[in-house]
């Protein structure tokens, strides 16, 4: 046996007990959960299911509801991914600069990161509260710029909106972390040389701060989407499992709510497939766009 | 990996089923207290039983419901499972779940009043330690002498009771606080429009002139600024035991922390609703230890034992003292001490005009499509009719879908 070939198999040897971890906890469930996609499993077939198509996957887009919520959690996911580049962006720009006590600024601009999730997002709920929140109270404050207090979970868009604000408070950090470890690996040489030639702030940002970032920031933006897209904590808890009426919903509260309040696992199971062919072909977007820049 | 994989799997205990009895409970802290005395006891009564591992995991009421769901399906998890009767229909149709009368002789559950047992297609599905989980009027006493008997009263009260103190247009001090979010809260009133959720085939009968009664009701004390334009359960907790209102409207399992809050308190039944000349209906509930499908049968005589222990007459009436809950179990209800309780009167006044809560698992769309329009209401998006007919088209979809 050659040495090329020996060092091949002996490769294979450490590879094997990941393989099969992967296989196990990813490959498994995943064709397990597309399997359960087409079976009536529910409540009433919990022992019993049998195979039944593609009529979730049809009943799915025939639900009045699926496309308003599947709009809504591309726009949760937009706004959220812009508030967290651009705020993650700029105060990383700004804590990369000589100010005296950086690193106290650093430290409490990465708190929310840091505060576990769920607690979070029940405070901000409690702070939204149209009589006691803090959110009201320093509207009622600001009374003479015409802002009153808002029933923040009373209507469909101020408690998306509600979570949006919360998920910006808690995603920024994420960015900015990144952008700052980025930052600090751009050679100085750069700016220099640029700055010789003539070129202004804007400039060597669009030209030198922003192409050098993109290696960093690109996975970045792709871990951003899937996570936003598929934020549960955040919403469900905001807006206590949907409010106003369960018109908050993003599609993964929804996939949520349809398992394990309604029983209906096939059902979810095939939104759960929907949801992953989204983020593949979003993933496919973004690696041809990144792709695309490298060429040049 | 070759370093991790032993760390990780000696770090995890080996967990023998066939000698260990489980409990999987969301019980609130003092009936986890008593379980925790109860248990202690049934270790010394039951020497017999010394090599077994007898625990309790504590989960909250939707986890307890979704872990028990999976662990099932694995044909593993506890021994018992305990919480309220209606997560008991949905265990029970998957299959989940032992019929009592398997485990302990009749003569173990003859020992209940038979109107508090989980029974679906005739088996016994648990045994209940208490009954009622009812909401009930409960008075401050430094705001008002006399709890009101009907709703014309009680709304002159409501009214003297809300001030603005401070003239900033809020009111600081309201006549009345309670759940403007979970359609649990809308129940009485339904009930005192003469309304149910549901006929005897488990139909959803929301579409009708007493849900839209009920919800003209409640949107009418928010309208009128009785109650706080936005409550949840922890704001009308808060405000209540800050003394800051005339009543709530709350359970069993509140009352004792308002006592200890300070407060003098008086509890009564929802009052007559004075147009109809009803009573408000709560719901009510057993709180039951059910038993799982696939205990080990090297465990069941032990379980069987807990099973009758947690739930005999001793416990029972230990239970009603200390938690203010009412018996299931005939006999203890009999007891001197319980039948001259004046919280355990009060309780009994308002269960006595409660109905018991559906345990089918078509109650679970029952409760999603009465929020949307109960929310949609008391926000002031819906009409009373049009969220009472909302309701009803949900309930119907929703139930439809369940069985698909």
């Amino acid at each position: 046996m050659s040495l090329q070939r020996r060092e091949t198999k002996l490769a294979f040897w450490f590879l094997l007990p990941v393989a099969v971890v992967l296989l196990g906890v990813v490959a498994y469930p995943f064709f397990f959960n597309v399997y359960i996609s087409l079976t009536n499993w529910n409540m009433f077939h919990f022992r019993d299911p049998h195979l039944i198509g593609l009529r979730h996957y049809l009943r799915l887009f025939a639900e009045s509801d699926f496309w308003m919520i599947f709009g809504k959690t591309f726009l949760w996911t937009a706004v959220n991914l812009v508030f967290h580049f651009t705020l993650g962006l700029g105060a990383a720009l700004l804590l990369n600069r000589k100010l005296p006590g950086r690193s106290i600024y650093r430290a409490l601009l990465i708190l929310p990161w840091a505060v576990p999730q769920y607690i979070s997002a029940l405070t901000w709920r409690g702070m939204f509260n149209s009589e006691y929140g803090a959110v009201n109270l320093i509207l009622a404050k600001l009374g003479w710029l015409g802002l009153g207090p808002l029933s923040w979970f009373g209507g469909e868009w101020s408690a998306f909106s509600a979570a949006v604000i919360t998920n910006i408070w808690l995603g920024f950090p994420f960015i900015m972390v990144i952008a700052l470890g980025g930052l600090q690996s751009i050679p100085q040489e750069l700016y220099e040389a640029a700055r010789i030639d003539g070129a202004g702030p804007v400039r060597r940002f669009f030209s030198i701060t922003l192409p050098m970032l993109k290696p960093v920031l690109m996975p970045a933006l792709i871990l951003g989407t899937i996570w936003t897209f598929n934020n549960l904590n955040v919403i469900w808890l905001v807006t206590d499992q949907g409010l106003p009426a369960d018109k908050s919903h993003i599609l993964v509260t929804y996939v949520y709510k349809a398992a394990f309040f309604y029983y209906r696992y096939g059902y979810a199971a095939a939104f759960s497939v929907f949801i992953f062919l989204v983020l593949l072909l979003i993933v496919q977007g973004y690696n041809k766009a990144a792709k695309a820049g490298e060429a040049y | 990996m070759a370093l991790v994989l032993p760390l990780v799997l000696g770090s995890c205990g080996r967990i023998d089923r066939s000698r260990s009895v489980v409990v999987w409970e969301q019980m609130d802290p003092k009936e986890q207290e008593q379980f925790d005395l109860h248990l202690a006891a049934f270790r010394l009564a039951h020497p017999e039983f010394a090599e077994f591992d007898i625990h309790r995991v504590h989960y909250r009421t939707e986890d307890l419901r979704t872990q028990y769901q999976t662990a099932a399906l694995a044909y593993g998890g506890p021994n018992l499972v305990y919480g309220p009767a209606d997560q008991i229909g949905p265990f029970s149709i998957m299959g989940l779940l032992l019929p009592v009368e398997e485990l302990l002789p009749r003569t173990e559950i003859d020992r209940f009043d038979p109107v508090t047992l989980p029974i679906l297609d005739g088996h016994v599905y648990g045994l209940p330690d208490q009954v009622g989980n009812h909401l009930t009027l409960v008075a401050n006493l430094a705001l008002v002498d006399e709890v009101a008997a009907d709703t014309d009263t009680w709304l002159e009260q409501l009214r003297e009771t809300t001030l603005d103190t401070d003239g900033d247009g809020r009111a600081d001090q309201y006549g009345l606080v309670f759940n403007l979010l979970e359609p649990f809260w809308l129940i009485p009133w339904l009930g005192g429009y003469g309304g149910w959720v549901m006929n005897d085939q488990a139909q959803p009968t929301l579409d009708t002139p007493a849900m839209v009664g009920a919800l003209d009701f409640l949107s009418g004390l928010k309208q009128e600024g009785l109650v706080p334009r936005e409550c949840d359960y922890p704001l009308a907790d808060t405000i209540f035991k800050e003394g800051r209102a005339a009543y709530i409207v709350n359970g069993p399992w509140s009352w004792e922390a308002y006592r200890e809050a300070g407060l003098e308190i008086a509890l009564a039944p929802l009052p007559m609703v004075t147009s109809t000349g009803l009573w408000p209906s709560p719901m009510t509930a057993a709180k039951c230890y059910s038993v799982n499908r696939y205990l080990d049968p090297e465990t069941r005589e032990c379980t069987a034992a807990l099973l009758a222990w947690l739930t005999s007459t001793e416990v029972q009436v230990e239970l009603a003292m200390t938690l203010s809950v009412l018996p299931a179990d005939r006999e203890a209800r009999l007891r001197p001490e319980i039948q001259s309780d004046p919280t355990l009167d009060a309780s009994r006044a308002q269960i006595e005009k409660g109905r018991l809560m559906p345990i089918v698992p078509e109650m679970r769309a029952m409760w999603d499509a009465m929020r949307p329009g109960y929310q949609g209401v008391m926000n002031g998006d819906l009409t009373s009719s049009e969220a009472a007919r909302r309701m009803q088209t949900k309930a119907v979809g929703d139930i439809e879908r369940m069985r698909e």
